[in-house]
């Protein structure tokens, strides 16, 4: 696979970055090269104007240190959305006292405060990881079984453990009954052994389908694993007598297994084998690499983060550290394609859309939204996650959506949450079209359009680069411009 | 010296930025002292450099009303001007992986691409251009109330409440009647367009509504496979035009998850720019040039879209005719629309639709009220208009019926149904063997139960895939459903 034009780790992300803009780009895209919004673009769910203007106040080097230590970060917004749904912070004991049995209001609420804090959370980083390990160590959310589970996996597993050590996260997945009710190993056990999480655990959270086990080493993954079980509180448990006994061998792992009261610890020793083998290492690096660089991450980048994660024991912020040191990050400006949840997000990051008279009405309307697109938070129904990749997501119907998301949000029709009106985009009044064009161009996209996209929007506009602006809605015509600056490629890219 | 920042770099990169930042501490800079000649030289530099700064300030202030606004419009020229050296870089730089427009699918990624291209193209397969229509039926729908076993003694005893009398059936072969509530379709059972498969399962469904429509839609036990079965017919079925597969509702069923392309809409006329009041015809202008003249997947994807929005302005706006009576109501709302798609010509090879209610626990009723006659009779209106209205075109659609399983032989308390295993699929279209219920009937005497349900005795992907190879010429039926021997039942000539 050829490369992004130039590569290598250098000693900050500033000084990747500038190894980065000395360099020529082997797939130049329209997106401009501006580092700290490309930056921004990354590693948050879209830059704000204030995101704007603080990474460019105190530098990238600076303000990733910031996103790496989000208790550091005051985030009153993100607080406020903690408020809004209380049964988010809730355990499995007090969902149970709180929401009547099998009650999916907790598994709703989870969606939505997912959305909300994607949307305004301060910790944008720590929101983007949180997406990217609930997407691998996917739990769909709401699902038959997770009334009363669900919530806390997001919490004890996923969000505790996001910038921490993935061994960790997955050792929790092992042992929380979201997981086992989902993938059936609740009611695994040794007479009828059901292998959907065994087969899960190597092919999607670890080695991956090309690992290099085979369908026994799927069999005898689904035996080690037997036991672990919910009872009928809602918490998890390990059942020996459920435990099947026997030699097991997972490729290179073996164990006698002959005492059942042993199975707990010899799981834990299996996942843990499983976070540290070199295909899971190869494959973590890769997703996080298709995630924040492009859909084909160049080598070296995926061979350098999963030296990270092998020398770190499997720690997320170092990797998050070589890989914002590494200058492919930095090469890879627009080579993302924004996902309909992360135009709507970005869409609404940029206009500027806050909580507003009934902020969980107006998220509940842009959650289904995102529904309706085919990428609600948390709702893919099979384990592996949401797709990455451009061509995943290339569908008229999707793309159709997100230019409707685009109208729908300039046009403040999610009731609810507060829409800045698009005239405020413009500020004091240009005095020529031409003018205005730039002046939301550069709100909106943060750079100008091509001269052809912007005579596209004369066009439409029936007007000249000189043409006077008489009212600073031309004509209330600006209600089906700025959805057009944003349906532009400018905001379609990443 | 500490690392330098992004920022200090691109100062040094452009010593007019660099002049501006100055020009701003300039004025706040506090004078050193003079006395020292080494001081004079510096002070002398800095004077020089101050007035520099004024100048590039006062150039600065022609820019805008302010400085930060002017340095915003002058950062947004250098851009510009950046741009305008990248512009014949990016515009052609994806030339080498250009989308193969017209015939054929386009393959994954070429070598070397960064962004992955789209599998999507525009013609159509020549070969077989019949229409698969799959009706789900959610809920579970009891099959033996709507194709009947009519006098088996068995089920008169289990059902003494909910039962349909004999006499009240439609004839359908020797052993079976039809619930009267389906009298539209009787026509089409006579003249063979209609036929069924009772008692299908699939063996590894629960009497879950979740793990059974999980499980059939997914066309395998094997719960790795996370694709549905009909995305895996669609790449079966090749490529085609953006109308290819449609879900109509507004969300994409388990079947249909996959990477093939796929629209969800809710009726053709709702495939369109909303919020685009009077101007959308400009809109799409504009969209369109909007994307025009830069070769990269996504103009790609975006003039697909515009393409296919404007064909689909072309079908709503045409006022539709037809003399079949739907009636009103979702299902009738869509059927209507999957007819006049079909029609169209618009390319439409697998349309999906859902149909609810058929839970029925309670209150199931019995031939002369209550929910089965109720939701029969609207799929027994529906079903007929759809196939009136297309008319000789019927042969070019198969029409299939499914349910995640059917009911319990014996009622409940409730007068209703709970939930059981063996069902019904109805099919409806071209190439059918009509004259009798086929599939192997395994009765209902108690002994023959599944666990008090009527059993699973015919597998509802040997019922599918004999649709696929002999009604859309899909050579190997095995990638749709992996681990399952196809075993012919004889539903299709």
């Amino acid at each position: 696979m050829e490369g992004l034009g130039a590569e290598g780790l250098a000693d900050s992300p500033a000084a990747a970055a500038a190894v980065a803009a000395a360099a020529t780009p082997t797939w130049p895209t329209p997106l401009g090269r501006d580092p700290e919004l490309h930056l921004l673009r990354r590693a948050t769910f879209g830059p704000t104007l204030l995101d704007v203007v603080a990474v460019k106040q105190i530098g990238v080097d600076a303000w990733l240190e910031r996103q790496l230590h989000p208790p550091g970060i005051s985030d009153p917004a993100g607080d406020d959305v903690l408020g809004l749904y209380p049964t988010v912070s809730m355990s499995t004991d007090q969902i149970r006292a709180n929401v009547k049995e099998n009650d999916w209001l907790a598994m709703q609420e989870l969606g939505h405060a997912t959305l909300a804090r994607q949307m305004w959370s301060a910790r944008q980083l720590y929101e983007v990881m949180v997406d990217f390990w609930a997407n691998h160590l996917n739990v769909t959310n709401p699902f038959d079984g997770g009334w009363d589970v669900r919530t806390p996996y997001d919490n004890d597993v996923i969000r505790a453990h996001a910038f921490g050590k993935f061994s960790d996260m997955l050792l929790a997945s092992a042992r929380h009954p979201a997981m086992m009710r989902y993938l059936d190993n609740a009611s695994s056990q040794k007479r009828s052994v059901n292998e959907n999480y065994g087969r899960e655990l190597l092919e999607l959270h670890t080695l991956g389908r090309d690992g290099g086990y085979t369908e026994v080493d799927v069999r005898n993954s689904a035996y080690i694993m037997t036991g672990r079980t919910v009872n009928r509180e809602g918490q998890f448990t390990y059942d020996a007598r459920r435990h099947w006994t026997g030699e097991v061998k997972v490729m290179e792992f073996t164990d006698p297994n002959g005492n059942a009261a042993a199975g707990m610890d010899l799981g834990d020793s299996f996942v843990h084998w499983l976070a540290f083998h070199p295909a899971t290492a190869t494959r973590v690096a890769h997703k996080l690499a298709r995630r924040f660089v492009c859909d084909d991450p160049p080598q070296s980048l995926v061979d350098r983060l999963k030296q990270s994660y092998l020398d770190n024991g499997s720690a997320v912020v170092p990797m998050l550290r070589t890989l914002f040191s590494s200058v492919e990050f930095w090469m890879s400006n627009g080579l993302k394609t924004r996902r309909p949840h992360e135009n709507v997000l970005a869409t609404a990051r940029i206009v500027g859309v806050t909580p507003g008279d009934n902020t969980k009405q107006g998220v509940e309307g842009i959650y289904n939204l995102t529904n309706q697109l085919g990428q609600a938070p948390l709702k893919w129904g099979p384990p592996d996650g949401y797709a990455d990749v451009a061509e995943a997501w290339g569908s008229a119907h999707a793309t159709l959506g997100t230019w409707n998301a685009h109208r729908a949000v300039i046009q403040a029709r999610f009731k609810g949450v507060a829409s800045p009106k698009p005239e405020t985009f413009v500020g004091l009044m240009p005095a020529t079209v031409g003018e205005y064009l730039d002046t939301i161009s550069l709100r909106l996209l943060h750079q100008p359009m091509l001269a052809e996209h912007k005579g596209a929007l004369l066009a439409f506009l029936g007007a000249e680069e000189a043409t006077e602006v008489k009212t600073i809605t031309l004509n209330n015509k600006i209600q089906h411009v700025v959805p057009l600056v944003l349906d532009s490629v400018y905001h379609a890219l990443r | 010296m500490s690392e330098p920042t992004a920022n200090e770099h691109r100062r040094a990169a452009r010593p007019e930025e660099r002049s501006e930042r100055g020009g701003e501490q300039a004025l706040t800079e506090p004078m050193t002292d003079m006395t020292s000649g080494r001081h004079r030289r510096q002070y002398v530099t800095r004077r020089v450099e101050q007035r520099q700064r004024e100048r590039d300030l006062l150039e600065l202030g022609r820019h805008g009303p302010n400085l930060p606004e002017a340095a915003i419009r002058v950062h947004a020229d250098r851009v510009r001007a950046e741009l305008a050296g990248e512009k014949d870089r990016w515009r052609k730089g994806f030339t080498r992986r250009r989308l193969i427009a017209g015939a054929g699918a386009v393959g994954v990624a070429a070598l070397g691409s960064q962004l992955v291209t789209s599998r999507y193209a525009f013609a159509a397969d020549p070969t077989n251009t019949r229409t698969l229509v799959v009706i789900f039926l959610r809920g579970g729908m009891d099959g033996l109330s709507v194709i009947v076993p009519g006098g088996d003694a068995n089920l008169r005893r289990a059902r003494p409440n909910i039962g349909i009398d004999v006499a009240a059936l439609l004839p359908l072969d020797s052993r079976f009647g039809l619930h009267p509530a389906l009298a539209p379709l009787q026509p089409f059972w006579q003249s063979g367009q209609m036929t069924a498969v009772h008692a299908v399962a699939s063996p590894d469904a629960s009497r879950s509504h979740f793990q059974a429509q999980e499980c059939i839609e997914r066309g395998t036990a094997t719960t790795s496979m996370h694709t549905g079965w009909l995305d895996r017919t669609l790449t079966a079925m090749g490529p085609g035009t953006t109308f290819r597969a449609i879900a109509e509702g507004d969300a994409t069923p388990r079947s249909l998850v996959g990477a093939e392309h796929k629209l969800v809409m809710d009726g053709i006329q709702s495939f369109a720019l909303s919020g685009a009041g009077n101007v959308r015809d400009k809109t799409m202008a504009a969209l369109e040039a909007l994307y025009t003249g830069f070769d990269h997947p996504a103009a790609s994807f975006a003039i697909n879209t515009v393409k296919a929005l404007n064909s689909a302005r072309k079908i709503a706006d045409a006022r539709y005719e037809t003399t079949a009576d739907y009636g009103g109501g979702g299902f009738a709302n869509r059927m209507r629309d999957v007819a006049r798609l079909i029609k169209a010509k618009a390319g439409l090879r697998l349309a999906t639709i859902d149909v609810g209610g058929w839970d029925m626990h309670t209150g199931l009723g019995n031939v002369d009220g209550g929910d089965m006659r109720n939701s029969l009779t609207d799929v027994g209106r529906v079903l007929g208009a759809f196939a009136t209205d297309l008319g000789t075109q019927l042969g070019d659609v198969t029409v299939v019926t499914m349910t995640e399983f059917g009911r319990r032989v014996a009622e409940n308390g409730n007068a209703g149904t709970d939930h059981g295993h063996g069902s019904l699929m109805m099919l409806l279209g071209g190439g059918l063997v009509g004259g009798k219920v086929h599939g192997k009937w395994p009765g209902l005497a108690p002994d023959a139960l599944d666990n008090g349900d009527l059993a699973g005795a015919n597998d509802y992907r040997d019922v599918m895939a004999e649709v696929l190879e002999r009604g859309f010429g899909i050579g190997d039926v095995k990638p749709i459903f992996p681990d399952h021997e196809y075993a012919r039942i004889g539903v299709m000539k």
